[in-house]
């Protein structure tokens, strides 16, 4: 069965009767991978390409509404940066133009561009049931273990808030220019109360922030020093491991040059700590 | 009808003058196979399948990397709905062997398997998806043997052996001079160790095809890169006479040696042979092709070079591990060029060189761009910037004072002439030299640039005595075009438009009155492999040789006509003509329908069998181991954040001696792909293996370079006519990729200050060449 409905009401409904037995899809760029490869063998899909209403970027009191079928494409028109250029670090355009913001954060991969950019941000995301409604939590509680999350059975995501201003960078190791997974990769943002976010891909289970290193930073001006405090807590902080994309020695280490050198340049670009232009 | 139009159009024709000369030899003319590939409608080894197949066959593969087979139950799989068939070696009607050089890989084991990839048995069903049901309800029992993993292993004492002489295949060696003495000599003394990795070819056409048994002929529509030698081995493997198959390949997306080993034709044959009437069809997945081809051997090379202090080179000693994986392929060759490519195109007297073959239940390692020369090279090169850097002189300085000129000796002791190296690293440095360098002025203190280059020589075909011939057919149709015929096979790099180009050049026809057929064993006639950047060269010869005798035919009735000597026409445009007075004229057209009615066959075959002499094993000299020799240099730009390690390629400029350029446009080609392929090599590609297992079998983890990845390849086109070659042409198929490697890696050690020795540079390798880290390093193939 394929159930495409047109709005997210309907959507909640057809999710709330199918349950786990239906296989949501929007992008389907992690769907039809998996599919191809055996990993999941579908019976009954539930399709949210159709349904405009969570295509949208809206604008809410000092924040971003990012519905979750907001593309990369979208996302990579956006000025906040470390989600821009996470966005459009993406695949190539063919993935950019299909994959969704919803499915990065439903798959939950460690390796998940969107999700790193969207903890750094200390965005929440919005879970909705056609029982229970429309909850919002942090989406650094969503993530749970490795592809374990906060969302159940008969939800769906259905948008992400994150605050509109923040200054915020981003950069992504990988081993090619394009088309590339992330070998290690790192947000950061800062927003105009100097509450600073620091957030890793690769490094463990799930996509993570670093509480303790981004402890130290918050409400402080940045300085070498402090840079070099944060950088050092920060390798103690990740978890990486050793797989054969690299080593656990390698993305500590790269967390550190990683940390050190976006906020450097958030210090750098910008000594009086100003949202960006 | 048709007839009729084509006198009337002839007519009018008789008095338009004769359009000027267009060489074919020389132009880039559009390619024939162009049109139909760009717009999709070229039909590859995959596309024959929604057509034509009735039958689907599927492959069983092992489990283990090493192990006895103790039993093979195909019970639950002959249950499985649409399932017609279950075959293993037992219902193989040959020898059930295949391989390239040694008859050493089983078609279907029987007792034992070597590798992940190694075939158990061929699943024949009505659909695709119940062959590969039925594949897996095969029931195989094993007795599980010691993995060898890696070389190291292999060679330990009491490894447990692949094959009862030993884990060591073979060996090939080098012995000039005294390397000792010369080395005690030596001002400087440089060593270092080289690990190159395994290698996937990558190419985009998954082998896919079908197969057909009528009861007198096995068709196999089946891309290989040597149809007549594949059917040889499908023959004997499947007990069948030669004549009774016939292999045509479909359109081929890229080979690079990866289809010179067999793929699925003896699994295809033998399930149509089983299927009488039935069209089989039998394509892999991106992974299956993965693990069950032949890869690019991983190479330890170590090296001790030594020099004078005024930077003149005097000794080499070259030891070489090579991991030959679970079967023979074309390995010893590769070990051979390895050694005979060891010292590249630099004068080194004294030299000592140990190749050694050693079998692991990795996949088997073959044929892959470069073939062993490419290795070396990287080795070599990188020696020359250690050297010069130890004597602190120029890196270009230092090389010119090495490398060999016009009639010198290469390692092997073959005297070659012309030697173009000297000319092709100027052009590629005063190329690089046009621009600006940007040097670190600009950068942040973590990023650094360098550039550095890279001079490569390559023995073209076969050589060492191995016989290697090429035979070309060309017809005259009566419609005045020309039909070339040739066993070669195009898999993309451009045979079919080289070979019409090269007789088009002597008929004196228009690219528009050529026609070819090519790679169908019924209709031609063995044209070797398309591997050791032979096909311009051998074919090519072949080809012209065969339209040289052609163009006399058609020059002798031409003569008839036009009432003058042969020698005073001309050949133009469709046309001959009376040098002295075009006027006097006649239609090439004309001149074959009056010359089959006076009997003239206008047909003429031809065979092109240079000798090349086999080495000596005790010393590896040979006074002619190669037909030819091909230069090429590079030079790299890259910039490297410090402490990342990642490297990004800025310019790449590529020049390459190709004797003539047939069609330039192909061989531009040949060189940016080779560069690619070459930049995939040195910064990203690498086949990981866990217990021969290949961990990355798919195109996520098997890194191959972008769009976005390559620079605009600078292509440099030199032409130093080679006197054996076809105008003067010989190749330009590998080479490309040999010089790209070193001279990225040159570059590197120019930016960071540090040599790499081990590949890919990853961003992880390059960070821990770097800041020195050694320890925790689970990817690191040091031993
Ligand atoms: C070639 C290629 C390159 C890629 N490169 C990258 C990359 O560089 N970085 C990166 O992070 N990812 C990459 N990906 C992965 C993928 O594109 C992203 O994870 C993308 O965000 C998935 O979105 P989608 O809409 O296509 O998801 P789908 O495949 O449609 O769905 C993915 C998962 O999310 C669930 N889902 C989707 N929408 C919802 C919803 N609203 N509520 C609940 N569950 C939902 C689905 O059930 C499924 O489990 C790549 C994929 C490919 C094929």
């Amino acid at each position: 069965m394929f159930h495409q409905p047109m709005t997210f009401k309907q959507a909640l409904e057809l999710r709330s009767e199918l349950g786990a037995d239906a296989t949501v899809i929007n992008g389907g760029t992690d769907v039809v991978v998996a599919m191809n490869h055996g990993a999941i063998k579908p019976t009954c899909f539930l399709d949210l390409s159709g349904i405009n209403a969570i295509r949208k970027i809206d604008r809410d009191n000092g924040h971003l509404i990012l519905g979750a079928g907001v593309t990369f494409a979208q996302l990579g028109k956006l000025h906040v940066r470390t989600l821009k250029e996470a966005s459009l670090s993406v695949g190539g355009p063919a993935i950019r133009n299909m994959g969704t913001i919803g499915g990065n954060i439903a798959t939950a991969s460690p390796a998940g561009d969107g999700c790193v950019a969207l903890l750094a941000l200390g965005a929440d995301v919005q879970l909705s049931s056609k029982d229970r409604g429309q909850r919002w939590i942090p989406l650094v509680d969503y993530f749970i273990d490795y592809r374990k999350t906060a969302l159940a059975d008969d939800e769906l995501i259905q948008a992400v808030r994150i605050p509109y201003n923040p200054r915020s960078r981003w950069y992504k190791i990988g081993k090619r220019g394009a088309v590339n997974i992330s070998l290690v990769c790192c947000a950061v943002s800062q927003n105009e109360d100097k509450k600073t976010q620091l957030a890793f891909g690769c490094v463990g289970p799930i996509p993570r922030t670093a509480p303790k290193a981004s402890a130290l930073l918050n409400g402080e001006t940045l300085s070498a020093e402090l840079i070099d405090d944060v950088a050092n807590l920060v390798a103690q902080e990740v978890s990486p491991i050793d797989d054969q994309r690299g080593s656990a020695a390698y993305r500590r280490a790269m967390c550190s040059t990683l940390t050190k050198r976006l906020l450097t340049q958030l210090m750098e670009d910008n000594p009086k700590g100003d949202a960006d232009a | 009808m048709i007839q009729q139009v084509t006198t009337t159009e002839s007519d009018k024709a008789q008095d338009a003058p004769i359009a000027p000369p267009d060489h074919l030899v020389g132009k880039s003319c559009r390619r024939i196979d162009g049109k139909e590939k760009v717009t999709g409608t070229a039909l590859y080894g995959a596309d024959l399948f929604p057509n034509s197949a009735e039958l689907f066959a599927s492959v069983v593969r092992s489990q283990h990397a090493h192990a006895n087979i103790t039993a093979i139950d195909t019970t639950k799989a002959l249950e499985v709905a649409g399932v017609l068939g279950v075959y293993t070696h037992a219902d193989v009607g040959g020898t059930n062997i295949h391989g390239l050089i040694r008859r050493d890989h089983p078609a279907l084991a029987s007792k034992r398997v070597r590798y992940l990839g190694d075939a158990i048995a061929v699943v024949v069903a009505k659909t695709e998806r119940a062959a590969k049901l039925g594949r897996d309800r095969v029931e195989v029992s094993y007795e599980p043997l010691p993995v060898i993993a890696t070389m190291e292993q292999a060679i330990a004492d009491g490894a447990c052996k692949l094959y009862p002489e030993g884990n060591v295949m073979g060996d090939k060696r080098i012995r000039k001079g005294d390397v000792e003495l010369a080395l005690a000599n030596s001002h400087v003394v440089v060593t270092d160790t080289f690990f190159t990795q395994t290698v996937d070819h990558a190419f985009l056409d998954i082998e896919a095809g079908t197969g057909h048994w009528d009861g007198q002929v096995l068709t196999l529509y089946v891309a290989g890169q040597w149809v007549h030698e594949e059917r040889r081995l499908i023959a004997l493997a499947l007990g069948l006479p030669v004549e009774q198959i016939r292999i045509i390949q479909p359109v081929t997306g890229g080979a690079f040696g990866g289809r010179e080993d067999i793929s699925i034709q003896i699994y295809l044959g033998l399930a149509a042979l089983k299927h009488q009437g039935k069209t089989i069809a039998l394509r892999y997945t991106r992974s299956e092709s993965m693990r069950a081809r032949h890869k690019r051997h991983a190479l330890k090379i170590e090296s001790t070079f030594g020099a004078k202090a005024d930077g003149t080179l005097t000794a080499a000693r070259i030891v070489v591990h090579s991991d030959e994986g679970a079967y023979a392929s074309t390995g010893i060759a590769v070990m051979r060029k390895a050694a005979s490519h060891a010292t590249g195109p630099y004068r080194v007297p004294n030299v000592e060189v140990d190749v050694y073959g050693v079998h692991t239940n990795n996949n088997p390692t073959g044929a892959m761009r470069g073939f062993g020369a490419c290795q070396m090279a990287i080795a070599y090169e990188g020696m020359m910037d250690r050297i010069a850097r130890a004597l602190n002189m120029d890196r270009e300085a230092f090389r010119r004072k090495n490398l060999i000129q016009s009639g010198d000796t290469v390692t092997t002791g073959q005297h070659v002439d012309p030697v173009s190296i000297g000319h092709c690293l100027s052009k590629a440095i005063a190329k690089f030299k046009e621009r600006p360098y940007p040097g670190n002025d600009k950068l942040p203190d973590y990023m650094r640039r360098g550039w550095g280059m890279s001079a490569i020589c390559f023995g073209l075909g076969y050589g060492d005595g191995f016989p290697d011939c090429s035979r070309a057919r060309v017809e005259m149709n009566d419609d005045g075009t020309a039909t070339v015929y040739t066993g070669g096979v195009e898999v993309g790099q451009g045979l079919l438009n080289t070979m019409m180009q090269i007789a088009g050049e002597d008929l004196g026809l228009p690219m528009e009155h050529m026609r070819i057929v090519a790679a169908d064993t019924e209709l031609t006639d063995e044209s070797g492999s398309s591997s050791a950047t032979r096909q311009t060269y051998f074919t090519g010869n072949a080809v012209r040789m065969a339209a040289s005798e052609l163009r006399e035919q058609v020059l002798d009735i031409a003569g008839i006509k036009l009432k003058v000597h042969p020698h005073e026409i001309t050949l133009q445009q469709g046309w001959a003509f009376e040098t002295a007075k075009p006027d006097n004229r006649v239609s090439i057209q004309q001149i074959c329908t009056e010359g089959l009615t006076r009997g003239y066959s206008l047909k003429a075959t031809a065979l092109f069998k240079p000798r090349t002499i086999t080495e000596v094993p005790q010393t590896g000299q040979s006074p002619r181991a190669f037909i030819t020799y091909l230069f090429g240099a590079h030079v790299s730009q890259v910039l490297v954040n410090m402490e990342t390690g990642e490297v990004k390629v800025e310019r790449h400029i590529a020049a390459h001696d190709v004797g003539k350029a047939v069609n330039p446009q192909s061989v531009e080609g040949q060189i940016v792909g080779g560069v690619a392929q070459g930049l995939g090599m040195a910064l990203m590609e690498e086949v990981t293996y866990k217990d021969g297992r290949i961990m990355n079998p798919g195109l996520t983890d098997y890194i191959i370079p972008t769009i976005k990845d390559l620079p605009p390849v600078e292509a440099i086109i030199v032409e130093h006519d080679d006197p054996g070659g076809p105008f003067g042409a010989h190749g330009v198929g590998e080479p490309p990729l040999i010089g790209a490697v070193p001279a990225i890696l040159s570059a590197i050690y120019d930016a960071t200050g540090k040599a790499p020795c081990e590949l890919p540079m990853n961003p992880e390798r390059t960070w821990r060449l770097i800041n020195d880290v050694r320890e925790n390093d689970p990817l690191s193939k040091v031993f």
